[in-house]
């Protein structure tokens, strides 16, 4: 009945595509699926009745209680309009250097890290943030187009995104399976700090690699990213920069840095940073009743349907492996030549064109639980694996003509841009995406060496 | 008639969802509270996190329904926002019937046994100084709520989707 899991997953693909809520196009495609299993006597109906109590692990789960105070921490930055001030001081910073402000966009990109995860919202906070202003001074459309595409996909590969807490809690569970799966059985244990630590230095080699491509776009093309004339009287002194600048980088230096430490689970520290946004606001006077409203609201719709889409996709995954599909893929990927490589490139392969259709959530929820633990059995190390993932999904985002972000940068761009700007703008950056790529695969300890150095994994 | 049970339903969730979002707030608190607790007075309470993760499960639970009223739950948009209003009518209507209706009822019907088993044991939490009597069936209570709250708002979702299909718009009549 394997090939019913094959139906199983691609119906649910096709279903997605015509737009209903995905949590509940996830769930109801497999129950729909399991029904007609029990009809045909070809599904084992005793396989849904441990649904309850995964749903109650998921309301309990200590790791992604960290999902929705990161959330609440990013959504009062936003709010608060610490992220535009933050951008409007960098940009008169470096606004007499040519690029300047791709690279205040590209700095600002790296600190909504904690925000939302999710690809659309970040993209588009960053195009209604930094597009109008970017086009008024003179930007090509199409290099404007593309450093806001990959500054609003950064945030998902730097900690602490909540995208990483996900990872981290699949991760976990994969890594315990695979190793019982070896005949391990006191397994080794990977956390979501572990992850935090491992996306840190990949992180910010993308970071470093998109302001070198910028730089040089100025030198060699200084007509597409003209520096900005100052008027007097614009002068960013030093007080006002540190003002703007230092509270916000201190947070999240802080939250990032307890973790890291070990001072604090991710939890604490999500806790404390949000507790510390609040007061930061507070201190701006940008906090009122009405205001906080807004972030509570906000943070429990992103919540919710993040959570959902997990519970749909629990629902999903019981029933897929129901019909033996674990078991077929885990066959094929231990078929394929070349081994642990082999299988690696496959799985990369898929979730690449998977990122066409779904997002970051629904593949960490639906596709990496059934693959992970193969590719663990056969020996990757699960820090490397994960932000591997995270870094193919993000280029997956940014591939014209299908990429995420695109789309959501199309949907608040003026119609003055031309769609194919928006394409040959972001081409250098899924350049520099699979550089990071192949660098990650060539030097895996880019991604291994610092949580080794700090836990002595 | 049908619209004003659909209005209805919108306004239950959104009270629903506007009184449980506060929870968000309270959890950081409570979060942070822990920390400080821990580091400046050396002292922690079990019950006090216990907390976090109970707000933290009341939160998207019974927030699930709000989300769907304020159209929050994600979507594979990259067709269905070139839709016109009737074809999206049409999706969120098969949707809601085919996936949204049966899923809530699997789940409230496959959760009872469990809520119930939960009730009559007078379940407490395991952790000593954690969580008294009634606060985790009334946790695990959340398993029926959810459905139950999710699938109303889902027939006000159906409720508006219909009356949409039934009213041609403009364009579609002078076609």
């Amino acid at each position: 009945m394997e090939w019913l899991a094959g139906v199983l997953f691609l119906s649910v693909i096709v279903l997605l595509l015509a737009g209903f809520p995905v949590a509940f196009t996830l769930g109801g495609t497999a129950l729909i699926f399991a029904a007609l299993g029990i009809a045909a006597g070809a599904f084992n109906e005793a396989l849904l009745t441990g649904l309850p109590n995964r749903i109650f692990g998921i309301m309990s789960n200590a790791t992604l209680l960290a999902v929705p105070l990161f959330v609440f921490m990013g959504v009062t930055l936003e709010r608060a309009r610490i992220a535009e001030r933050l951008l409007d001081t960098l940009s008169r910073l470096f606004g007499n250097l040519g690029g300047g402000l791709g690279i205040s966009v590209t700095l600002v990109g790296m600190l909504l890290a904690a925000s939302t995860g999710i690809v659309g919202a970040t993209v588009v906070t960053m195009g209604l943030l930094s597009l109008p202003t970017m086009l008024k001074r003179g930007y090509s459309p199409s290099v404007a187009a593309g450093t806001i595409c990959a500054a609003g996909t950064l945030g998902q590969i730097i900690p602490p995104s909540i995208i990483l807490v996900m990872l981290g809690d699949v991760m976990t569970s994969a890594y315990q399976q695979a190793q019982l799966d070896m005949g391990i059985f006191s397994p080794k244990t990977v956390a979501v700090g572990d992850l935090f630590a491992g996306a840190l230095l990949p992180g910010l080699l993308l970071v470093v690699l998109y302001m070198l491509y910028i730089l040089a776009v100025a030198i060699v093309r200084p007509e597409a990213m003209p520096p900005y004339r100052r008027k007097s009287g614009e002068r960013v002194s030093h007080a006002e920069l540190l003002k703007a600048a230092l509270p916000p980088l201190a947070l999240v230096f802080a939250v990032l840095g307890a973790i890291l430490a070990g001072l604090a689970t991710p939890t604490e520290a999500a806790g404390v940073g949000g507790m510390g946004a609040l007061l930061l606001a507070l201190a701006r006077g940008e906090l009122d009743l009405a205001r906080l409203r807004e972030i509570t609201r906000a943070t429990l719709r992103i919540s919710s349907m993040v959570f959902l889409i997990l519970i749909g996709a629990s629902l999903f995954s019981l029933v897929f492996r129901g019909y033996g599909g674990d078991d077929a893929v885990h066959a094929v990927l231990k078929g394929l030549p070349g081994g642990a490589f082999g299988a690696m490139l496959a799985v990369m392969i898929a979730m690449f064109l998977l990122g066409f259709v779904l997002d970051f959530i629904e593949i960490t929820f639906v596709v990496v639980p059934i693959v992970a633990p193969v590719l663990l059995a056969m020996g990757l190390d699960p820090v490397w694996l994960g932000v591997m993932i995270a870094v193919n999904l993000q280029t997956s985002f940014l591939t014209p003509p299908f990429g995420f972000a695109l789309f959501y940068l199309r949907g608040v761009a003026p119609a003055t841009l031309p769609t194919e700007a928006i394409y040959r703008g972001v081409l250098p950056f899924v350049g520099i995406q699979l550089l990071a790529l192949i660098l990650l695969a060539l030097l895996p300890q880019l991604a291994t060496w610092l949580p080794g150095a700090i836990y002595g994994r | 008639m049908r619209q004003a049970a659909a209005s209805a339903i919108d306004r239950l969730s959104r009270l629903f969802g506007h009184v449980t979002a506060w929870l968000t707030l309270a959890m950081v608190v409570v979060t942070a509270s822990v920390v400080v607790l821990r580091y400046a007075f050396d002292t922690g309470f079990i019950w006090l996190q216990e907390s976090v993760t109970w707000m933290h499960a009341a939160v998207f639970m019974l927030g699930a329904a709000y989300t769907l009223q304020v159209d929050g739950h994600v979507r594979v948009d990259v067709f269905y926002r070139r839709f016109g209003p009737r074809r999206r009518a049409l999706i969120d209507l098969t949707g809601v019937i085919l996936f949204l209706l049966p899923m809530t009822a699997f789940l409230a019907w496959s959760a009872w046994d469990f809520v119930a088993a939960s009730w009559s044991l007078k379940e407490a939490s395991r952790e000593s100084g954690g969580l008294a009597y009634p606060m985790i069936p009334l946790l695990k209570s959340i398993l029926l709520v959810m459905p139950l709250t999710l699938a109303l708002q889902g027939l006000a979702v159906a409720l508006r989707a219909t009356a949409v299909l039934r009213h041609p718009g403009p364009r579609a009549a002078a076609r």
